[in-house]
């Protein structure tokens, strides 16, 4: 199975944080962006961390992401959509498919050996194209201590 | 990204949409024609709303297989001036006396129990639904237009109404192709 990163939303971390302030501020979006945009991505990486300790995983789902995944059988795929049901998978043809996901069910994906295989291929793909540094040190950090 | 529906209620923002012409490419690539219903559960919107009442989010987060986080009302001290009033109480003296009336003892009973040391989580359960609200929501066209088909219908309240069509506007002017079937109400 070969997957390819075909778009993510743009900078996963800071829209992760977004969700997360809007939860406890009541200002507007505008000075909520602006505010998180001021304390830069350390910052950032704090609200992630307390996210991921808390286990509010919620807030990672405004994370998304679209995959082409080449040769990959209809059981294969079928048995990863079956057990996580926020993976919308579409045929393109034979073993050609569109995956879309968000990245909570990402992290499920990697905590659950059903889903280990796939996620893995899928955080190389985001580690390779620097779209979410900061994220993949919070939710993957095992793999990182491990190689 | 501007702002939609510059209203006393209800305010819209498209945060982001999946990029459309990546989708594209790929199916260029591999051969495959443009399937406006193949492409529904890949093209996902994130959006901002504001000023909506509570009322109406109950009935927004109804819609499942959807990312909502809201303003939670455990930790954020609630504004007497951030209510959304119904056109046919506005425009009834009476009616409008009367809520105007219920609003002032509500706030000032919320007031003065969190002034009385009780959490403003406990305190809230006074709180009207008329309250405004500011949440951001994530999903896919598929749901959107789920959304949009139900709660643009005649019979769905006004506010919702409001809120389905402005989301529906935003939707179809970031990825027009992707809308061009929908059928007008």
């Amino acid at each position: 199975m070969k997957v390819s990163l075909i778009w993510t939303s743009p900078r996963p971390e800071k829209t992760i944080a977004v969700a997360m302030r809007r939860c406890y501020s009541t200002k507007p979006i505008e000075e909520i962006e602006s505010e998180l945009e001021q304390k830069g991505a350390e910052y950032w990486k704090y609200l992630l961390g307390k996210a991921m300790q808390d286990k509010s995983l919620d807030v990672l789902e405004h994370f998304t992401m679209t995959l082409l995944v080449e040769g990959a059988g209809e059981t294969e795929v079928g048995n990863l959509v079956r057990g996580f049901p926020y993976l919308r998978a579409t045929q393109l043809k034979d073993s050609d498919w569109l995956l879309s996901l968000n990245s909570r069910t990402l992290v499920e994906l990697w905590r659950d050996p059903r889903g280990k295989g796939f996620a893995q291929l899928v955080v190389s793909e985001l580690d390779g194209a620097n779209v979410c540094p900061i994220f993949n040190e919070m939710a993957f950090g095992e793999r990182i201590r491990a190689s | 990204m501007r702002w939609l529906s510059e209203r006393e209620f209800v305010r819209v923002k498209l945060l982001y949409n999946t990029d459309l012409d990546a989708l594209k490419r790929v199916l260029a690539q591999k051969g495959v024609a443009f399937d406006p219903e193949a492409l529904m559960d890949h093209v996902v919107y994130m959006f901002e709303i504001e000023d909506c009442s509570r009322v109406t989010t109950h009935q927004l987060v109804r819609h499942r297989a959807v990312s909502y986080d809201q303003e939670s009302q455990r930790f954020s001290a609630a504004t007497r001036e951030g209510v959304v009033t119904p056109a046919s109480i506005q425009t009834n003296e009476a009616a409008y006396k009367a809520y105007d009336e219920a609003l002032k003892t509500v706030y000032s009973a919320y007031e003065k129990m969190v002034a009385a040391g009780v959490p403003k989580e406990d305190a809230r359960y006074i709180l009207p639904s008329a309250i405004k609200t500011k949440l951001v929501m994530t999903l896919n066209a598929r749901n959107l237009m789920h959304l949009v088909w139900q709660r643009t219908a005649l019979q769905a309240q006004w506010e919702i109404r409001e809120l389905a069509s402005t989301l529906h506007s935003l939707a179809r002017e970031a990825t027009p192709e992707l809308w061009a079937k929908i059928i007008e109400r």
